[in-house]
């Protein structure tokens, strides 16, 4: 790819996306678009655990206790909060580390979303067990 | 898709929590009529970048698509805790 193809380009960003971006060269745009495809993926996630937050706390009514319901709702929106956030500053890592050509970043909201999901899991499985017949 | 989905789980709350969910709901719907209406022109915006092998990344809708996640969460999480149950 020629040279000044890429000046173009690292001119055609604005002035917040050029400093939160830092230097490098842009990739190739296949990468740029797949990393786009995964902060979607993951923000498709935040909302099915937001969705997920809702519907325990709107339809759990008759099934669970007033505190334990509003504890796994809250979780389940916490979680939300952090995989929504979460997601940008991965995507920002990661566009970062394709740019400088570095190894790219851990994916830390991954082992949030694993303890998360598993927390709320497990609560569910004790109160199925402990809650009389 | 998501997005509407999530506003349509919040309208089940419109009964218990009051007037407040109206907000999210707006809130969702209106994030994803943003989005729909400007798919046209990132598809487009994808297609230049394929075609010239050179695609600056866009921070701006990235940015607004995570905000309006979190500030969703965020409501929701208000919403739980603070707003109380009506008859």
């Amino acid at each position: 790819m020629p040279d000044d193809s890429n000046t173009g380009a690292k001119d055609a960003r604005g002035r917040l996306a050029s400093r939160l971006l830092g230097g490098g060269t842009e990739p190739d745009p296949r990468f740029t678009l797949a990393n786009e495809r995964t902060f979607l993926a993951w923000i498709r996630t935040s909302l099915a655990l937001l969705a997920g937050g809702v519907a325990v706390e709107a339809f759990m009514a008759s099934l669970l206790g007033p505190e334990l319901r509003k504890t796994i709702a809250v979780l389940l929106l916490v979680l939300a909060l952090v995989i929504g956030g979460g997601s940008f500053f991965r995507w920002l890592n990661v566009e970062r580390a394709m740019r400088s050509n570095s190894p790219l970043p851990l994916p830390l909201i991954a082992p949030v979303l694993a303890i998360g999901g598993a927390l709320v899991a497990a609560i569910m499985v004790v109160f199925v067990i402990a809650r009389p017949a | 898709m998501a997005m509407v989905v999530a506003a349509a789980l919040f309208l089940r709350w419109l009964p218990h929590h009051g007037w407040f969910v109206g907000t999210l709901v707006c809130g969702a719907i209106a994030a994803a009529l943003a989005i729909n209406l400007t798919q046209k022109r990132r598809f487009h915006r994808a297609v230049r970048g394929i075609n010239r092998e050179t695609m600056p990344p866009d921070l701006g809708s990235t940015a607004a698509v995570a905000a309006s996640v979190v500030v969703l969460a965020l409501l929701g999480i208000y919403t739980v805790l603070f707003l109380p149950l009506q008859p």
